[in-house]
């Protein structure tokens, strides 16, 4: 790991106190390329976004269009083919423990308990505590998302949400400045869902907001309650940025009332639109 | 209970088989006018064999449980020998692509190779007839182990590496937490096979080498003409194949995970 937990540089804290905002993810034209046997392939093409710290962001789009793809750019799991992505004003070289990653499909591994899941992301990232510091602080990781009883348990014998969980609690833990999550939330039921979402959002002001926390989802509501902006991507392949949508609504947002707002309602429609454009009658027609 | 059940109906149709066996056994003993012993004459020579198996009347004339223990020792000191070789050897080829490509083509024209044909070589070396056995042996867990190491850590899920990446484990860590963890139930297949073939093997090295083990005491019975022997010779090697296998079968199983 090359990258090292620092405190934010000297030109981050000028401009903060100058009343300046201070990004702390910025994507830089960013294309990323694979190697297929077909050839080359675009996946993202010339991304380029700034997300400024305490932002809660959402990425939103089609599967398939490169949403995972651009997360990992940003942590560093894939090296952009052009472009550069900076985080915290440093250039990404690599996964760094001031980002915090939740993978799509959990990765927990399975022949350790979610408690040891925990503890080796733990014990590998934060290297100046000592082992008692770490055991509390995995402890209290697993009692925040409510898994401490099931803390011995192996990753199989866990249903999709509480995996999912263990892969949020395994983020938290190294307390990263930035959260990457990766459709945290997909393979919950509503009501855990809204728990989660509660939960998130709790860790975020518990922070007094600091945390930047980029998101990847396919739940139009969720992206609202939570975002502070939604980006819209295109289908791929050579995905870029269709659109970004500002949530200007007020926190503390209350779930059962938001979607009652006036604001709310249009987002809603504005982003249902221009994901479901290609599902008109017409086009339904037209491919029979 | 369905538990129970299940093993009751297991017990069942074991015995369903047996009795077939036995039957199908008898049969044939009748079609031969007792050329082939039947089951009845079998077990008399059997048992009375089974009395005092462990008797040391010097080099040719030993019990057959001493016969047989000796075929287990040289299996198995053949058989440790060969996974002490096979696991390195097959993290080095699952781990690395230059290895593979060097060692691949090796094991691929040595694999096919009789272990039988290394007895010469064996005695060659060791100008003994046991230890040119246990080298059979040897050469024989050799391949099993090699391959099904190599393929458990060719195949760790990039899944797990993406963990190590993003929680920067260091090299240790990736070995103990995610390439042991993931390969060993691989490796455990590999012993399993190795064991089973080895075990294939000794009877018909001892056979070759004579004076030794429970291949010998098959050939020893043809020669002085006992078929009854012979036959009860053949239960036994079938038994204790059948118990080193479920043997494995358990360490494979405690050594592997919930998916
Ligand atoms: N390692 C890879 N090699 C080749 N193609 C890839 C790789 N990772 C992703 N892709 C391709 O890039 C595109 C975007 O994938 P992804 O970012 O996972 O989409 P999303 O997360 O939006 O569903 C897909 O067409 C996918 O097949
Ligand atoms: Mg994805």
């Amino acid at each position: 790991m090359k990258n090292n937990i620092e405190a934010p540089t000297l030109e981050m804290h000028i401009k903060e106190d100058l009343g300046l905002t201070v990004n702390s993810i910025e994507i830089k034209n960013v294309t990323v390329s694979f190697k297929t046997p077909k050839g080359k392939f675009d996946a993202v093409k010339d991304i380029s976004l700034n997300v400024r710290k305490g932002e809660i962001v959402s990425v939103i789009g089609h599967s398939g269009c490169g949403k995972s793809t651009l997360m990992n750019t940003i942590s560093g799991m894939v090296k952009p083919s052009q472009g550069e992505v900076l985080a915290n004003g440093k250039r990404v070289t690599g996964p760094g423990p001031d980002r915090g990653l939740v993978f799509q499909n959990y990765s927990l591994l399975p022949w350790l308990t979610v408690y040891q899941n925990i503890y080796e992301a733990v014990d590998s990232v934060l290297k100046d505590l000592n082992k008692s510091e770490k055991k509390t602080l995995v402890k209290d990781t697993l009692k925040m998302v409510n898994l401490y009883e099931h803390k011995d348990k192996l990753p199989g014998q866990l249903s999709g949400g509480m995996k999912q969980r263990v892969a949020i609690a395994r983020a938290f833990a190294i307390n990263p400045s930035i959260l990457l999550l990766d459709e945290p939330f997909g393979a919950l039921d509503a009501l855990t869902k809204s728990s989660m979402h509660i939960e998130l959002l709790k860790l975020w002001n518990l922070d007094n907001r600091d945390k930047t926390i980029v998101m990847v989802t396919h739940d139009i509501e969720e992206a609202i309650f939570l975002s502070d902006r939604i980006v819209v991507m295109n289908n791929g392949p050579a995905a870029t940025v269709k659109a970004i949508v500002d949530v200007p609504l007020i926190r503390p947002r209350h779930k059962k009332e938001i979607v009652h707002d006036p604001e709310y309602m249009k987002i809603h429609d504005q982003l249902l639109a221009m994901l479901m454009d290609k599902l008109s009658i017409a086009d339904i027609k037209s491919n029979i | 209970m369905k538990n129970i059940q299940s093993n009751i109906l297991a017990i069942v149709y074991f015995l369903c088989g047996i009795g077939a066996l036995l039957l199908f056994w008898e049969m044939s003993s009748r079609f031969t006018d007792g050329e082939l012993p039947g089951p009845v004459p079998t077990w008399e020579v059997f048992s009375e064999l089974l009395k005092d198996p462990f008797y040391d009347f010097g080099p040719n004339d030993k019990g057959v449980g001493l016969l047989l223990w000796g075929s287990l020792v040289r299996v198995t000191y053949g058989f440790l020998l060969g996974t002490l070789v096979a696991v390195p050897f097959g993290i080095l080829l699952g781990s690395s692509k230059i290895a593979m490509n060097i060692l691949n083509p090796v094991v691929q024209i040595l694999k096919p190779v009789s272990p039988l044909a290394w007895f010469p070589i064996g005695l060659a070396i060791f100008q003994s007839a046991p230890s040119a056995t246990v080298f059979i042996i040897f050469i024989t867990s050799l391949w099993p182990t090699l391959i099904n190491t190599a393929f458990g850590v060719s195949t760790v899920p990039q899944d797990h590496k993406n963990v190590a990446k993003a929680f920067g484990f260091s090299k240790f860590k990736y070995v103990v937490k995610i390439l042991f963890p993931y390969s060993l139930p691989h490796i455990f297949t590999g012993l399993r096979l190795s064991i089973g073939v080895a075990w294939l093997v000794i009877v018909a090295g001892e056979m070759l080498s004579g004076g030794m083990g429970i291949g010998f005491f098959i050939w020893d019975s043809w020669n002085a003409g006992s078929m009854e022997k012979i036959i009860g010779g053949i239960l036994i090697i079938g038994i204790v194949g059948l118990l080193l296998d479920k043997g494995f079968s358990v360490l494979q199983k405690s050594f592997s995970y919930e998916k």
